[in-house]
């Protein structure tokens, strides 16, 4: 076995985390710490170019507001550079709003104190915006007598429009986080179900009953007293039934046919322990031979009846499997008689209950085993879908 | 000369019998009496051959080894040779009478067929281990499933939920039933014990009551009842068992 994960692991392999392209850092834990305070906007090319086009949009927009609603016209350069210089200052310092987003947790903190530290913040990120765009401007653009004034009037305005920026990136980047924990809960959820559905199908699959193994070792050890080389011949059918039992823990489905050669096997060695006391026939249409089912299907439904059947009758019982062609369905029955006055044994039904519970998790069907009893019949039908592409190999 | 030592062999897969019959071929002075394949065929073949010593399988069809057991009144020596069976593992252990586990060697085999010699020669031994282990398995806190019971020649096996109620008769048990009244041999305090007590309940101290065969109770002079069942039968209530029947019924 080569898998590289432990047997029977089936499931997505882990939830990828979003790399930076740093090479260099090997361990885990330094991709989480990456992962939790990565940057959504710088962590991929087509964030930065929209977070780029949505500011252009704004510089456009202030450079219009320059040009047409001031009283004073300022002429286009002076309103491009004001809007330019603003806006990209902005741009940049805008970026790293998303620290105290992510460390000023909506959900831990208290709202009041969440709410005070951003505002204490926006204050601060605005003047220094403001005052860095002031002094860059007020040297750049020193001929235009009009705007030095309209500079210097429109602080106020500016460092209020400083802090409503602030609060729509933030806003943004609360959205964002928000939206992060909400897909990485979701895949998390996928994951714990896709395993705890693997977990369930192995459980319900089903277990060699220890009687059975050590009744026949009993057998053999009688065969080797008396025949020795049909001791022989039981020896490897016991063995071919564990082996195929066994293999099939990390394999979810085999044909019909890989199903049938296994019960086969069982019911042989169980023929050895009582002899005359049952006999087996089957009815089969060949192609459905070749139809793919869940693995161990037909275990317990001949395991059950070698117990309500064989294990509690004074007479012979026959046993007799069908699989045909049914419109969209292959059906597969297995019956046997019983003898109608044994007490019903313990146990009786969990084992049914199981293949339904896992025909349910596999075709997402309901009612495709149904049960049949008369007077002295008991009969279970199962139904196989057609175009069964079973739910773990749908993409 | 040793007498000869008369041998039954019940068990119901016919190999496991082969096995037997092969590992006595070393002992001598033993004489195979009957092979049966099940409880019932056990229990005649015991009555009419009256071995000294058997072998006996306890999963079988329709009665098991233990049932079988039940319905003896003085058994012969016993070999359990069984496969994996936890319960009967625990009862073998406190019981402390022998078993041997399927598959066994010969010399295993020799073991256990040289104590059961010195057994048949001293039977009250056997007779404490086989009281022991019936007593252990009475312990034992499942609720039955049926009982089995003898009718004369005929084996009885009758499912709990015929059961309608049950009177106590000195050291026996009378169980009523639409069909008639059997008698088996265990306690008030076994049957108490060993049914669902959702379904029957002790209305008194000679009698338990499946309740769904209650019609009515009424109230019989001052603070006393009496309980009439479905077919118009009437039973005495005690105090005590007044007050179960409340509970349940609530």
């Amino acid at each position: 076995m080569s898998l590289p994960f432990p047997n029977g692991f089936i499931g997505n392999p882990s939830i990828q985390f979003r790399r930076f392209p740093l090479k260099a850092c090997g361990n885990d834990i330094q991709n989480i710490m990456e992962f939790t305070i990565s940057n959504p906007i710088l962590n991929r090319r087509e964030g930065l170019y929209y977070y780029l086009a949505i500011w252009l949009v704004i510089a456009v927009l202030h450079t219009l507001l320059l040009r047409h609603l001031h009283e004073l016209p300022l002429s286009w350069l002076t309103a491009i550079l004001d809007s330019a210089v603003f806006n990209f200052l902005f741009a940049i310092v805008g970026l790293g709003f998303w620290y105290p987003s992510k460390f000023i947790s909506l959900e831990k903190g208290r709202a009041a104190r969440v709410l005070i530290s951003h505002a204490l913040a926006s204050v601060v990120i605005s003047t220094l915006w403001v005052g860095a765009g002031y002094a860059i401007l007020k040297n750049l653009i020193f001929n235009e007598p009009n705007y030095q004034s309209f500079l210097y009037s429109s602080v106020p305005i500016r460092l209020l429009i400083g802090v409503l920026f602030y609060f729509v990136l933030v806003a943004f980047y609360y959205v964002l986080i928000y939206y992060q924990h909400f897909h990485q809960k979701q895949m998390q959820e996928a994951e714990l179900k896709s395993l705890v559905r693997d977990a369930e199908l192995r459980t319900l699959k089903f277990q060699i009953n220890p009687h059975f193994i050590f009744n026949s070792l009993n057998s053999i050890n009688a065969l080797t007293l008396s025949n020795p080389a049909k001791a022989a011949e039981m020896t490897i059918k016991l063995g071919d039934y564990l082996r195929y039992t066994l293999s099939k823990n990390d394999q979810q489905q085999s044909t019909l046919k890989e199903e049938l050669d296994s019960a086969k096997l069982y019911l042989d060695i169980e023929k050895v322990r009582f002899g005359e006391k049952f006999e087996f026939l089957e009815e089969v249409e060949r192609p459905c031979l070749e139809t793919r089912v869940p693995n161990m299907l037909l275990q317990p439904l001949f395991e059950n009846a070698i117990k309500h059947g064989v294990y509690e009758s004074l007479d012979k019982v026959h046993i007799k499997f069908t699989c045909r062609q049914q419109g969209d369905y292959v059906q597969i029955t297995v019956e046997n008689d019983f003898d109608p006055q044994a007490p019903s044994r313990k146990g009786k039904g969990i084992g049914l209950e199981n293949i339904q519970h896992r025909l349910r998790m596999t075709y997402h069907q309901e009612n495709l085993l149904r049960i049949e009893q008369e007077a002295q019949l008991f009969r279970v039908h199962i139904l196989i879908p057609n175009d069964a592409r079973p739910a773990w190999q749908k993409p | 000369m040793a007498k000869t030592i008369k041998v039954v062999i019940i068990d119901d897969e016919s190999p496991a019998r082969e096995v037997i019959k092969n590992y006595l071929n070393d002992f001598s002075d033993v004489e195979i009496a009957a092979e049966c394949s099940n409880g019932f065929d056990g229990l005649k073949a015991i009555q009419e051959r009256q071995p000294d010593l058997i072998f006996l399988d306890i999963q079988m069809p329709k009665i098991s080894g233990f049932e079988m057991l039940e319905l003896l009144d003085d058994p012969p020596v016993i070999v359990f040779s069984t496969a994996y069976d936890q319960y009967a593992l625990q009862a073998f252990e406190k019981s402390a009478a022998d078993y041997l586990l399927k598959p066994y060697s010969r010399e295993r085999f020799r073991e256990a067929m040289n104590r059961a010699l010195l057994f048949v020669k001293d039977k009250t031994k056997q007779q404490t281990i086989v009281t022991g282990l019936l007593r252990y398995r009475d312990t034992q806190k499942e609720f039955l499933e049926r009982i089995v019971v003898k009718d004369g020649v005929h084996i009885i096996i009758i499912p709990v939920e015929k059961l309608l109620w049950l009177e106590a008769q000195d050291d026996y048990v009378m169980l009523y039933l639409k069909e008639g009244k059997f008698l088996k041999q265990k306690t008030m305090k076994y049957f108490e014990d060993h049914l669902d007590p959702q379904e029957f309940v002790r209305v008194h101290r000679s009698f338990i009551v499946s309740i769904s065969f209650i019609k009515q109770i009424d109230l019989f002079g001052k603070e006393s009842y009496r309980l009439v069942l479905a077919n118009g039968q009437t039973l005495p209530v005690s105090k005590s068992g007044h007050r179960r029947l409340k509970e349940i019924l609530k």
